[in-house]
């Protein structure tokens, strides 16, 4: 092929396709959106988190007031309680049901057992719901009084009445719970897809050698799909740190301030508090937590790569 | 204990919990729909029961008449439609170029793609709503919709480089042999052998964009424009506690066509979510 970078009677048809030879044009579109809805509100929340901005006047001036503030405010210790909380739970338990769940859909799919799909598809289901109507569903569930069907069945078994959603210990527990319900889905595709990597040789092999079940989970099993559950655990916990939707409608962060997570007390601090200035900075914090994250979850892709 | 016997307790067992896994994920919506289907004296009965005891078709009847979920699921159904197509429109030729091309920094440039898609919508919601408030810009349905983009555009991405990854790259190089430009190879060779992909992406970016709610949340406050997530918020709220029954129809509405579009394609679902989170 004949060199055409530089000759200065190229038409401008040859420098168009030249220009659509390199990767550049292909990529605008999507830089484009990213800078414009990622980047530019990132260095805008950083810089109002450092000022004393608020949503009506436009004068303003640079401070590190937001910060002091919002270390020193009653609720913002009670609030990452309340968060870790949620997040630790939540995550604990998306995990450990969808492990459950995953395991014994692909015991079930070996032995050939009808159903299977339907098991899949009735969790997978929770996945496709929005967040709101999560809320608004679980709402109904725990009616607390005696018409309300958790309530019931709770009363059948000698238990309850429970007040689910107005005492704000059980609120938590309740958001909580709802959250694992919704979040089990992805869990359990994740582990469902981590389990079928493993060949059926390596595990009919452990079983001639003798290996029982325990030992075949543990040294089989787990090392196979340790990284998928690194990187799924990374995954939930960004998700729950973000979660605003769910715990939206179901509690709008009550009673009083015991289910108020991280991104919900953002929400507050700006459009009820008005106080943009705290709000900025709790944003920041989150940030820094899903930054944080995701740098973790680099590492170990990084780690999975090298190793295969 | 006999292999045989063995292998009949664990099926048994098996079976014991398939039934127990599907009622705790499939009770919740099955009561939802049977409250949506009470009268409003059953509402308070006690014990509950869990068939309504003659089927009130009149409470949709009465949602479709009162309250605008109509105009709510014409908003989403408009709004994830367009997203979906703008979004392959965007995601296609990066993906293309990510997985095709040569270039410096190129997985720099996935890591920051990679990072967008962590990050919280509450946090690049407010000074877009702060920006937007300023020009006068909040209820725009364009600028709504190029965020919704760019919220599922990373995930797009990323899945549609992994997937033209595993294309090999043998066919590029005979289409360019016949004289193809890269558009019309993009085009005419690598999508129609990525179209289960695409159908994946599709499927991913739809689910997605239906239940996003911070950004029509907060960048909305025109109620004639709502989705129907941030709608039946907006029921929840003017609703009292006295007409569950309603609010109950209207979550059942909002959440159809989601169901459908799940029943429909539920095959590629389970590789999406797999090849999405586990490469991506």
């Amino acid at each position: 092929m004949k060199p055409e970078t530089n000759d200065p009677l190229a038409s401008p048809t040859k420098i168009k396709k030249k220009f659509l030879n390199t990767p550049y044009p292909w990529l605008i579109p999507l830089s484009l959106l990213l800078i414009v809805v990622f980047l530019y509100p990132i260095i805008e929340i950083v810089r109002m988190s450092f000022s004393d901005m608020n949503l009506v006047d436009s004068e303003y001036t640079y401070t590190f007031e937001s910060y002091v503030r919002l270390f020193t405010l009653p609720g913002f210790w009670p609030m990452l309680g309340t968060t870790g909380f949620f997040v630790f739970f939540s995550v604990t338990f998306q995990l450990l049901c969808g492990f459950i769940v995953a395991l014994l859909i692909v015991r079930g799919e070996s032995l050939k057992l009808k159903g299977t799909i339907v098991v899949r598809t009735s969790v997978l289901v929770a996945w496709a719901i929005p967040g709101v109507v999560i809320g608004i569903i679980f709402e109904m569930l725990y009616t607390e009084t005696q018409a309300g069907i958790l309530n019931h069945f709770l009363s059948l078994i000698g238990l309850g009445p429970i007040t689910f959603l107005s005492d704000p210990t059980m609120a938590l527990l309740s958001v909580t719970l709802a959250n694992i319900w919704r979040g089990t889905a992805f869990s359990m595709i994740l582990m469902y897809a981590g389990l079928q990597t493993i060949s059926k040789d390596v595990q009919e092999a452990a079983k001639i050698d003798g290996a029982g079940p325990f030992q075949r989970f543990r040294n089989v099993i787990l090392p196979a799909i340790a990284p998928i559950v690194l990187i799924n655990l990374i995954i939930i916990s960004i998700d729950t740190f973000n979660t605003f939707d769910m715990v939206m409608a179901l509690t709008q962060g009550g009673p009083g301030n015991s289910t108020e997570v991280i991104a919900l007390s953002i929400y507050t601090s700006i459009f009820q508090e008005f106080n943009l200035g705290v709000g900025a900075a709790t944003s920041v914090i989150l940030l820094l937590i899903n930054i944080s994250m995701t740098l973790v979850y680099l590492r170990v892709l990084g780690k999975g790569r090298n190793e295969s | 204990m006999t292999p045989k016997a063995q292998e009949r307790l664990l099926k048994i067992g098996l079976y014991a919990s398939y039934a127990f896994i599907v009622i705790v994920f499939l009770f919740p919506l099955f009561w939802v729909a049977s409250v949506s289907l009470k009268t409003q004296s059953e509402l308070f009965e006690v014990p509950p029961s869990l068939w309504p005891s003659s089927w009130q078709f009149e409470n949709y009847w009465h949602v479709l008449q009162t309250t605008p979920v109509l105009t709510y699921l014409w908003n989403s159904l408009r709004l994830v439609v367009l997203t979906v197509i703008v979004t392959l429109m965007v995601a296609l030729p990066a993906a293309f170029a990510l997985s095709r091309f040569k270039m410096k920094g190129k997985n720099a440039f996935l890591l920051v793609i990679l990072m967008t898609q962590m990050i919280s919508a509450v946090v690049i919601s407010i000074p877009l709503y702060r920006l937007f408030a300023s020009w006068d810009l909040l209820n725009h349905f364009l600028l709504i919709l190029a965020i919704y983009v760019a919220v599922v555009l990373p995930l797009a991405t990323w899945f549609m480089k992994n997937y033209f990854d595993t294309l090999p790259e043998q066919m590029d190089e005979a289409a360019i042999i016949d004289g193809c430009t890269r558009w019309q190879l993009l085009t005419k060779i690598l999508l129609p052998v990525a179209r289960p992909g695409i159908i994946s992406v599709v499927i991913l970016v739809a689910v997605q964009s239906w239940s996003q709610f911070v950004i029509p949340f907060i960048l909305i406050d025109d109620a004639a424009l709502y989705p129907v997530s941030v709608g039946v918020v907006n029921l929840q709220s003017t609703q009292a506690q006295i007409t569950t029954h309603y609010l109950a129809a209207g979550s059942i509405m909002s959440i159809i066509p989601v169901i459908i579009l799940f029943l429909l394609l539920q095959r590629y679902i389970v590789g999406a979510l797999t090849t999405g989170a586990v490469k991506g």
